[in-house]
């Protein structure tokens, strides 16, 4: 356990540009170096962080219903949802793949909605925070996020190759679109939120500062 | 020193000058917030300059030959983004190819002109411009999830069909990993620092 006391820009009515990292007055509107907004309340990309959450958290469900893709083998038509490709790959002995696209498909964007959400109430609450742990959890979050979208890839690239007509082909389906929205808006979600509220309880607190 | 902020914890901190490989390390919150590397202008120059070379060899030579049942097809790069078709899925595609191709391009012709311009000191205002629109596409470029995409597709179809990788698969491959190689140098810190109108000369 170490204590320390640490100085915050806040503290000096200060604000870093996160677009340059120039350190500008708070009372500033605008940086001037890149001209970026500068917003002194961090909170301001919480209420669009929590829409967007909403929103992919709605558009997760038909992404996951509906077909990401068609296939036509001699004549026959068959549909495909992410789970159902990844038990198919499960069964055909491609482990490895079939965790994969579990993973980036399934796991991800529930696990990052949940984490973002999370941390979006953590700030929102009095609760004492892990500071270090959230703030890697959401490190995580924006850096895994946007491989997600590996699946649409796929599907983009097997309706490419496989056009033989009846004898085989793949269609894209209803859920490639509503998927790869439900991707990027958990990345802007993950843009919005501001990795300083997790750390501004703390200056605020009135415990000893403490870390780990 | 310089005086900043933590951009991930607002910790106030001074940066001092570094040596090549060496990176200073919020003390707080541990995010690395700048590294520097020796003559990082010319290797991100030479490596833009590469990507785009191969991105163009991507876009000339068969990317992937499929072949099942007795019939071969041959798929150009662009054809493999484009498979979705132009109605229903048309969002869809615009949206990779903006990924895959056209951010990329844009991130690596926009650092070829702050590098030029910051060693030509001409122009600062305008690398400035785009030193801000670099930094806000660089999360929305996929191109390595694309290649991702094709292992995983190969595995998919192994049982179904033959696929052989063309030329322009080796330059794609290339393509990523210059780009891999340029984030390397991407530093935030070190990219404003030459382009600021109070930049120290170094
Ligand atoms: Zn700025
Ligand atoms: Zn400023
Ligand atoms: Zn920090």
């Amino acid at each position: 356990m170490e204590s320390r006391n640490y100085i915050t820009a806040c503290s000096k009515d200060l604000k870093a540009c996160s677009t340059c990292l120039h350190l500008c007055k708070t009372k500033q509107f605008h940086c001037h170096i890149c001209g970026s907004k500068i917003d002194s309340n961090n909170r301001h990309g919480i209420q669009t962080t929590i829409a967007l959450l909403i929103t992919a958290l709605v558009l997760y469900i038909p992404s996951n219903l509906y077909p990401i893709m068609y296939t036509t083998y001699l004549g026959e038509t068959s549909s495909n949802t992410i789970l159902g490709g990844v038990i198919t790959l499960w069964e055909h002995g491609s482990y490895p793949i079939a965790v994969v696209i579990f993973v980036a498909s399934v796991l991800v964007p529930v696990v990052k909605i949940i984490a973002l959400g999370w941390l979006s109430y953590s700030v929102h609450t009095k609760r004492i925070l892990y500071f270090k742990n959230n703030h890697r959890m959401f490190r995580l979050t924006e850096f895994i996020g946007r491989w997600s979208m590996v699946d649409i890839f796929v599907v983009a690239i097997l309706v490419a190759l496989i056009q033989m007509g009846n004898v085989m082909r793949i269609m894209p389906g209803e859920a490639s679109i509503a998927f790869a929205a439900m991707v990027v808006t958990t990345m802007l979600a993950a843009h919005y939120f501001d990795p300083r509220l997790i750390w501004e309880k703390l200056d605020q607190s009135e415990e000893p500062r403490v870390y780990e | 020193m310089k005086q900043l902020a933590c951009n991930e914890c607002d910790l106030l901190i001074k940066i001092p000058e570094l040596v090549h490989g060496y990176k200073a390390i919020c003390p707080r919150c541990d995010f690395v917030i700048t590294r520097f590397r020796e003559r990082f202008r010319t290797k991100l120059l030479a490596l833009s300059f590469s990507s785009l070379v191969f991105l163009a060899l991507t876009l000339m030579f068969p990317f992937l030959i499929f072949t099942a049942q007795g019939r071969e097809r041959t798929v150009y790069f662009l054809q493999s983004l484009k498979g979705m078709g132009e109605d229903t899925y048309f969002i869809v595609v615009l949206f990779m190819i903006i990924t895959t191709i056209v951010v990329p391009v844009a991130l690596m012709v926009g650092i070829s002109f702050v590098v030029v311009s910051s060693r030509l000191s001409i122009g600062l205002p305008t690398s400035r411009r785009i030193l801000k629109l670099i930094f806000q596409l660089q999360a929305w470029n996929m191109a390595e999830i694309f290649l991702l995409g094709i292992l995983v597709s190969m595995v998919k179809i192994a049982s179904l069909a033959s696929v052989e990788f063309g030329w322009s698969f080796v330059a794609f491959v290339l393509y990523i990993a210059t780009m891999a190689a340029m984030r390397i140098y991407m530093d935030k810190y070190q990219l404003w620092r030459i382009v600021s109108p109070t930049r120290e000369a170094r």
